[in-house]
C-alpha cells in the first residue's frame, strides 16, 4: 500500500494499537509487511501485506515463447533461483514428452544442490540477523559467494543463472569446475565448526530460538507446512526422495528431522540439510566424471516450438520446501497457463497469520525467517 | 496392494463418474463434476491419506467461457499427487470452497478470487492481497489484454540515452 493511501485505524481508548512491521523494516525479509496489532509487546493478530513485489510473472509468461520464459523464472525467487529455471524446464519436458540426457541430469542436481548450500548459508545469516548476530550474516554471505563464484565460472551468472533450458542445459561444465567445487566444499565444511562457536552452540541463541514459533505435526499438516519446517516438526517428507526426479533416486543421503517444531528446530534441520547437500554433491562430484554423452536432448527450432497440448504439475523440493509449477499448453507457442506454487505462499501468508498471534514483538522477525518466507515467491 | 490403494480404489469405485487416468510415475489425473469435487476431496482425504493441498491453479478458457479449477493433492501414505480437474461457468463464477476440508485453500482461493474473479462460497477471506490498489478487471482473465492497458493508461517516452548508441558502452 502506498503511504499515501493508509489510513491510520483509529481506536477508541485501548491497550491495543496498531503496527506496521515492513515493508522498510530491518526485520522483514524483502519487500513485505505485516501488519500487527499488539497489547504491549505481545501481538495480538497478524495480517501479511503482500503485493509490493508483485511483477506479474504468470501474466507475463503467458505472452512470452516457452523458451523466453527461461529468463523469467529464476527472478521468481532470488535466494534460490535453481529450483525455479528446474521445475518450468521439468514441466515443458513432461508436456513435449522430452527425455533428457544423464548427464544433464547430474549437472541439473548439482546446480540445485550447491543452490540449496548458497540458499540454507544466506538462512543462517538471516536467523541470526534478526536477534542482533550480524557476524554470521556477514560470514554465510562471504561464504556463499564462493559458491555464486562457481555459478558464475558454469553459467557466466551468479544468481540468475538462465542455464536450465528445456531439454537440458546450456553448456557443459567447465574444465577442472568440479575440483574447485570439492575445494569450495571443503572449506564451507570445515567452517561450520566456527558456526557453531558463534551460532549454533551459542547459549543466548539456542534460548531466543527455543519454543518461538512452534508447530505442532497436526498444524503443519493441515496448513501446508513443507520442506525444512515440516521436518523441523518431525515429519521426514523430501520431494527429492518422495517423488523423485532427475538423478536423486541415485543418490545417497538423509532426510534430518527435528520434533519441536519451533524455530531453533528449523535452523537445526537446516544446518544437518546443509551437510546432507554437502554429501550429495560429492558424489555428483565422483560420478559425473564418468557420466558422458550430451548435455541436451534434441529439441524442435525453440523460436517456432509448439509444445503438444496438456497439462502437468511438476514439483521440486527447495531451499524453501515444496516448489510446484502447474503449467497448460494448447499446443501453440507460447504456455496457456503457469501457476507457481511458491513454498512461501504457504509459509509467509497462511502459516505466518497463524504463528504470530501470541508470540512477542521481538520475534515476529526471527519467526518469518525461521520460516525462510521468500515473499517475491508470494507475490510472483 | 496395500491399504491405502485399496481405499483409493474403493473411492473410485464410489463414484463411477470419474474420469481416472494415470499419466505418469506418481501422478493421477481426475476430471470430476463441478458438484461432485467437494465429495471426492473429502473421500481422497478420509479414505485415501490425501491430506496435502499443493495447490489449487485456475485456468481462464474463453472459447467455452469458463474456468478450469485443478486441485493438486499429495498423499503422504501411497507417494502419488492426484491433480482433481473441474469446470465452472464465468456467469455465475462461483464455487464452493474446500476451506473446511482443506485450510491452506484459503490462500489459492484468496489468489483466484483476486486475479480470475471467481467468487468461493464459504472462504473465509477474499480480501485483496497483492492487488490491494487495484480498480480494473481481474487481470489474470484472458480478456485483460496488458498491452492495452499499458498503452490507455501510460503515455510512451522516447528514451535513447547516448550510451544506448556507444558500442564501446561509455568507455571511449
Amino acid at each position: 500500500m502506498r503511504p499515501e493511501n493508509y489510513k491510520p485505524v483509529q481506536h477508541s481508548a485501548s491497550h491495543e494499537y496498531e503496527l506496521y512491521f515492513g515493508p522498510n523494516h530491518p526485520g522483514i525479509e524483502g519487500n513485505y509487511a505485516l501488519k500487527c496489532v499488539l497489547s504491549g509487546d505481545v501481538v495480538q493478530s497478524l495480517r501479511a501485506d503482500g503485493g509490493y513485489l508483485h511483477r506479474g510473472f504468470e501474466k507475463i509468461m503467458e505472452e512470452r515463447l516457452w523458451i523466453q520464459n527461461v529468463a523469467l523464472v529464476p527472478r521468481i525467487c532470488v535466494p534460490d533461483p535453481v529450483p525455479m529455471e528446474e521445475t518450468y524446464a521439468r514441466a515443458v519436458e513432461m508436456l513435449g514428452g522430452l527425455e533428457i540426457p544423464k548427464r544433464a541430469q547430474w549437472i541439473r542436481a548439482l546446480m540445485l544442490e550447491a543452490s540449496r548450500v548458497c540458499a540454507h548459508l544466506f538462512y543462517f545469516g538471516g536467523h541470526a540477523a534478526t536477534m542482533g548476530m550480524y557476524s554470521n550474516m556477514f560470514w554465510g554471505v562471504t561464504d556463499r559467494d564462493l559458491i555464486l563464484d562457481i555459478f558464475e565460472e558454469i553459467t557466466g551468472a551468479r544468481i540468475y543463472h538462465m542455464y536450465i533450458t528445456p531439454g537440458g542445459v546450456r553448456r557443459d561444465l567447465p574444465e577442472g569446475v568440479l575440483d574447485r567445487l570439492s575445494k569450495v566444499l571443503d572449506y564451507v565444511e570445515s567452517r561450520l565448526p566456527e558456526f557453531d562457536n558463534l551460532f549454533f552452540d551459542n547459549a543466548v541463541v539456542i534460548n531466543r530460538a527455543t519454543g518461538v514459533g512452534t508447530l505442532t505435526t497436526e498444524q503443519a499438516l493441515s496448513w501446508g507446512v513443507t520442506g525444512p519446517n515440516l521436518r523441523a516438526c518431525g515429519l521426514p517428507f523430501d520431494v527429492r526422495r518422495d517423488d523423485p526426479y532427475l538423478i536423486y533416486d541415485e543418490l545417497d543421503f538423509d532426510i534430518p528431522t527435528e520434533t519441536a517444531g519451533d524455530a531453533w528446530a528449523r535452523t537445526l534441520v537446516r544446518r544437518e540439510e546443509l551437510l546432507q547437500s554437502i554429501r550429495i554433491l560429492r558424489q555428483i562430484i565422483a560420478t559425473l566424471p564418468k557420466v558422458g554423452g550430451p548435455i541436451r536432448c534434441a529439441l524442435p527450432n525453440p523460436l517456432a516450438w509448439n509444445v503438444p497440448a496438456g497439462s502437468v504439475y511438476a514439483r521440486t523440493e527447495s531451499s524453501k520446501g515444496e516448489l510446484g509449477f502447474f503449467v497448460v499448453s494448447k499446443g501453440g507457442a507460447k504456455p496457456w497457463r503457469v501457476h507457481v506454487r511458491g513454498p512461501s505462499s504457504m509459509h509467509a501468508v497462511h502459516v505466518l497469520e497463524r504463528l504470530g498471534p501470541g508470540s512477542r514483538l521481538e520475534d515476529v522477525a526471527q519467526i518469518m525467517f525461521s520460516l525462510d518466507a521468500c515473499p517475491p515467491e508470494v507475490d510472483r | 496392494m496395500n491399504r491405502e490403494l485399496e481405499s483409493l480404489d474403493a473411492v473410485f469405485r464410489e463414484m463411477p463418474d470419474l474420469k481416472v487416468e494415470h499419466t505418469g510415475p506418481r501422478r493421477t489425473r481426475i476430471q470430476v463434476e463441478a458438484d461432485a469435487l467437494p465429495t471426492l476431496l473429502e473421500l481422497l482425504k478420509g479414505r485415501a491419506g490425501y491430506l496435502h493441498l499443493s495447490a489449487i491453479s485456475c485456468v481462464d478458457w474463453p472459447d467455452t467461457e469458463e474456468f478450469e479449477l485443478v486441485y493438486h493433492l499429495w498423499s503422504y501414505q501411497v507417494s502419488n499427487l492426484i491433480s482433481a480437474h473441474t469446470r465452472i461457468p464465468y456467469d455465475p463464477g462461483r464455487y464452493v470452497s474446500v476451506y473446511d476440508l482443506h485450510a491452506p485453500a484459503v490462500y489459492f482461493e484468496r489468489d483466484i478470487h483476486e486475479m480470475f474473479g471467481v467468487w468461493f462460497e464459504g472462504c473465509p477471506d477474499q480480501e485483496p492481497f497483492i492487488l490491494t490498489e487495484w480498480q480494473g478487471p481481474p487481470p489474470m482473465r484472458k480478456s485483460f489484454d496488458t498491452v492495452a492497458y499499458v498503452n490507455d493508461t501510460f503515455e510512451w517516452r522516447e528514451y535513447q540515452p547516448e550510451w544506448a548508441n556507444d558500442p564501446s558502452g561509455g568507455k571511449g
